[in-house]
């Protein structure tokens, strides 16, 4: 049995003109159990918006991710940012953003200790 | 005949721990939580290098099983712990999987993508950036029976083993003690619908 995992989305562009902005939020742990189904979710919602398209990561229920998932986090950055989008992340968890600290990650990606400082930092 | 180790006391011999694991990745959280606990209650590492040891023992078994023993078989992990000293983490596969590496190409791969970070595309962190910065020793090592050993060893030091890591710019510093996956207030607005994915 894989790894409970949930991720759900939530559309808040009403809140921003101009933008399609989404909160997903992740409960749950990502492994290799999990990650490659998972990640095609999250694919699926970055190419519903070819453009324009601000994403928040609320990561304050996630207790654990894997190489790979962060693997998968900085691919869905990468197509994000090329599109004129933004990516960021919100409410880690001290162990995780450690691993994300030791892989570099934190140094690119905007994060922030809440999901409202994250909400207000793309106004 | 009393030997060396006969003289040591039973609380301060090294700990031997040894999990055969069938190659079904479902049962890795599993080994994460074990390794937690072991870490955290026996070893005397800080709950930071609790939860750094769930990454590198979650790496080192994703690694096996992806490339080093094939479905239907076992992975064997070893623990052996020396109390406020080091703990050292044992790897071993048949090498029956899909795509087995000699010790050699485990080594050269690791210093290439350690050299060209650029490089690491979905894959690869776990042992170039994850295993390699958080151990002091990685080794490879070929067994007789064609599988794969992989062995690291951290040793405690006790400035690296304080409790809370440094300041982060602007967030103040991280605090290892908050329970990983305690529910926080998830203030998302009401109004908007949510959907699962």
């Amino acid at each position: 049995m894989a790894t409970p995992i949930t991720i759900t989305s939530q559309d808040i562009s009403a809140d921003y003109p101009n933008k399609t902005v989404k909160i997903l939020t992740f409960s749950g742990q990502l492994d290799e159990s999990n990650v490659d189904d998972e990640a095609k979710k999250i694919y699926k919602v970055i190419e519903s918006t070819p453009k324009n398209l601000f994403l928040i990561f609320d990561f304050s229920n996630l207790g654990y991710l894997n190489s790979k998932s962060i693997g998968y986090l900085t691919d869905w950055y990468s197509r994000v940012i090329d599109t004129e989008g933004k990516m960021i992340l919100a409410g880690l968890l001290p162990n995780v953003e450690d691993i994300l600290n030791v892989v570099g990650l934190t140094q690119i990606m905007e994060h922030y200790a809440t999901l409202d400082e994250a909400k207000v930092a793309l106004k | 005949m009393n030997t060396q180790e006969d003289q040591i006391p039973a609380s301060e011999k090294p700990i031997k721990i040894t999990i055969i694991l069938s190659t079904t990745a479902y049962f890795i959280s599993g080994i994460r939580d074990f390794t937690f606990n072991l870490v955290k209650n026996v070893t005397g590492f800080s709950n930071q290098w609790a939860f750094r040891f769930q990454s590198i023992v979650d790496e080192l078994c994703n690694n096996s099983i992806e490339h080093g023993s094939r479905p239907g078989e076992d992975i064997k992990i070893t623990f052996i712990s020396e109390k406020n000293k080091s703990l050292s983490v044992i790897v071993e596969d048949t090498g029956t999987g899909p795509k087995p590496k000699t010790a050699q190409e485990m080594y050269q791969a690791v210093e290439e993508l350690k050299k060209n970070p650029w490089q690491i595309g979905i894959r690869g962190r776990g042992l170039a950036q994850i295993i390699s910065k958080w151990t002091d020793k990685l080794d490879f090592e070929d067994l007789p029976t064609k599988g794969l050993k992989i062995s690291i060893i951290k040793y405690l030091n006790p400035e690296e083993n304080k409790q809370v890591s440094a300041p982060r710019i602007n967030l103040g510093a991280l605090d290892f003690n908050q329970p990983a996956y305690a529910a926080q207030p998830n203030n998302i607005g009401i109004g908007a619908p949510i959907a699962t994915l």
